[in-house]
């Protein structure tokens, strides 16, 4: 897919997000926008998936270990062919739904690990990249994190084994918004930067532009060509990307659009195409 | 079977035992590898073993990474290590996603603790598992029945907690002794004044205090429960509707162990009064024997508050 088609993806699949939480009537639009094109680039270009065989043992792995932004995890499962026939209405959050509020992988087909509490995604991830070792597999393992859920020390509890195992099979992007629950990272605890928190822990470290699909694809690559390391792609990120009364507006961490924001929404996200 | 001695010994002895032949056995340790007396698996099969570190939580979650990508992982620390630093993940990523990760906690009890106080005595672990849905939990009552429970653990679908000791454990049962898939074993059938349940490593306590109530003309049942919240209770209703008066003895806190399971059984099926031994408060350190028998675990004390009871 080329980077005209995979930015077009993104934007429907931004559209299904928001039009899931709007549905819904409850969500994270914000954290789910932010990180669309990263989850476009894995799942229409970079993994190695068979829709057909979610259980297929040498599939790349996907953990979303800020499970929270799962409308764009469930969009993206079902414009890649995941659930048959096409699912049109999610019923997001509603009771006896495929989809839960957050990722449950004896809920939806194609979902590899439970998510959402935060900060076990790496840990998790390190787990699966391991028994691919042990089994003699070469399939990748991604992961991706919130900038705010490093926060959580488990994160660097998996970081460490990851490092210690030499775990060059896992890759984990930070989506580096800014922003977490109630206020900006830099207010909550302070500036840092986890590129370089992942350089000391060990890890080959990359930072880019996470809404370049060209960059995320050349990072990716760039990436599994470094043995011996596990990778962090760190991508600077817009929450709520693509809608603008999202963007920039932390109260769309968890909100729902109202009739007229979400025509504008539909709208700005390309919706007339 | 190889040779073991205590319940760590026993659980390294059935992994080394298992891993022969079942290429998805591994060890997943939070620095706990020499704790479990198996450094010779990490020796023998350096791939298969997982050193996190210090760090329970990235332990389980490991073991849950592992487990989605048909592993078949075994973690084993101290046992409140396990089940309260670690309880989410445990109840989350294991429970919740019924993944097929094996724990052994151990140092459980007073008995398991002993002389290293308070902070690595735990006497909460049944309750806190107990509350998890899909866990099954085996409570084995010394190192034979701990290497079998093991053993069955790996061919047990879905979470399994194993209660382990750190070698204070008497030997009770013959080593091959299955464990029970019926979650009971009558250890004294004297008559049926009383049910004495009991599990753990507690049993050979239980069983001496029967004998001294024998000699005092008070005939008992022994029952060890070795599985709890099990799935078969058949067999421990049958033991519950035998007498009037029952007796739980554990060592564990008095709520959300044993006593908490009899109750629950007997208060659906067959009502009786049921008089619960267990910790009502924090331990202390001390040697194992001394320190049970301050508790109230001593044959003695266990007879004579049944004896009591019964008056």
């Amino acid at each position: 897919m080329d980077t005209v088609m995979l930015q077009k993806t993104a934007q429907t699949l931004r559209r299904e997000a928001v039009r899931m939480v709007y549905e819904g009537k409850d969500g994270h639009p914000g954290p789910a926008l932010s990180i669309a094109d990263i989850v476009t680039v894995l799942f229409f270009q970079e993994m190695r998936l068979d829709p057909a065989r979610p259980d297929w043992e040498d599939r790349d792995r996907f953990i979303i270990s800020k499970g929270h932004a799962c409308p764009i995890y469930y969009a993206a499962l079902n414009e890649r062919g995941y659930f048959q026939p096409k699912v049109e209405h999610f019923a997001l959050r509603q009771l006896g739904s495929t989809f839960q509020g957050h990722p449950s992988m004896h809920s939806t087909v194609g979902v590899d690990m439970t998510s959402g509490s935060l900060g076990n995604g790496i840990a998790i991830a390190s787990g699966m990249a391991l028994a691919g070792r042990a089994q003699g597999k070469d399939y990748y393992v991604y992961c991706i994190c919130g900038d705010g859920e490093l926060q959580e020390g488990v994160c660097w509890e998996g970081a460490n084994v990851a490092a210690g195992r030499q775990l060059d099979h896992l890759i984990t992007f930070v989506d580096r918004n800014g922003w977490q629950s109630y206020k900006s990272i830099d207010e909550t605890v302070g500036r840092n930067n986890p590129a370089d928190r992942f350089r000391a822990f060990g890890w080959d470290v990359y930072e880019i532009d996470g809404h370049d699909m060209e960059a995320i694809h050349a990072a990716v690559e760039a990436a599994k060509t470094v043995k011996g390391k596990p990778h962090c792609i760190v991508c600077d990120c817009v929450k709520g990307k693509g809608v603008s009364f999202m963007e920039g507006d932390n109260a769309w961490h968890k909100g729902v659009p109202t009739d007229e924001q979400y025509a504008t929404a539909m709208k700005e996200l390309g919706g007339d195409d | 079977m190889r040779n073991f001695k205590g319940t760590r010994e026993a659980f390294a002895a059935a992994v080394m035992d298992m891993a022969e032949n079942d290429a998805r056995v591994m060890v997943v340790s939070p620095d706990s590898l020499k704790a479990m007396r198996a450094t010779e698996f990490g020796e023998t099969y350096p791939d298969r073993y997982v050193e996190c570190g210090i760090a329970e939580q990235g332990a389980v979650d490991v073991a849950a990474g592992l487990a989605s990508c048909g592993m078949l992982p075994f973690v084993g620390t101290y046992c409140g290590f396990l089940t309260m630093r670690a309880c989410e993940q445990m109840r989350t990523f294991v429970g919740y996603t019924d993944q097929n990760v094996k724990f052994v906690g151990v140092n459980a009890g007073l008995l398991g603790g002993e002389r290293e106080g308070v902070t690595h005595q735990f006497y909460e672990d049944l309750a806190i598992v107990s509350a998890f849905p899909n866990f099954t939990i085996f409570t084995p009552a010394d190192p034979a029945q701990c290497y079998h429970a093991v053993r069955l653990a790996a061919e047990t679908q879905g979470p399994v907690y194993i209660r382990g000791g750190s070698g204070r454990e008497v030997d009770v049962y013959d080593k091959e002794a299955p464990f029970s898939p019926d979650g009971i074993t009558i250890w004294r059938d004297y008559g049926k004044d009383a049910v004495l349940f009991s599990n753990g490593y507690v049993l050979d306590r239980v069983i001496a205090a029967a004998d001294i109530l024998k000699d005092k003309g008070i005939n008992v049942t022994v029952a060890d429960i070795n599985i709890l919240y099990g799935k078969n209770d058949a067999k421990i209703v049958e033991a519950i509707r035998s007498a009037e008066q029952l007796f739980t003895i554990e060592d564990h806190n008095i709520n959300g162990g044993l006593g908490s399971y009899i109750s629950r059984l007997s208060t659906e099926h067959a009502p009786r009064k049921v008089k619960r031994i267990a910790l009502t408060t924090y331990g202390e350190s001390g040697p194992a024997k001394e320190l049970a028998d301050q508790y109230g675990y001593s044959p003695e004390a266990i007879a004579q508050t049944v004896a009591e009871t019964l008056k």
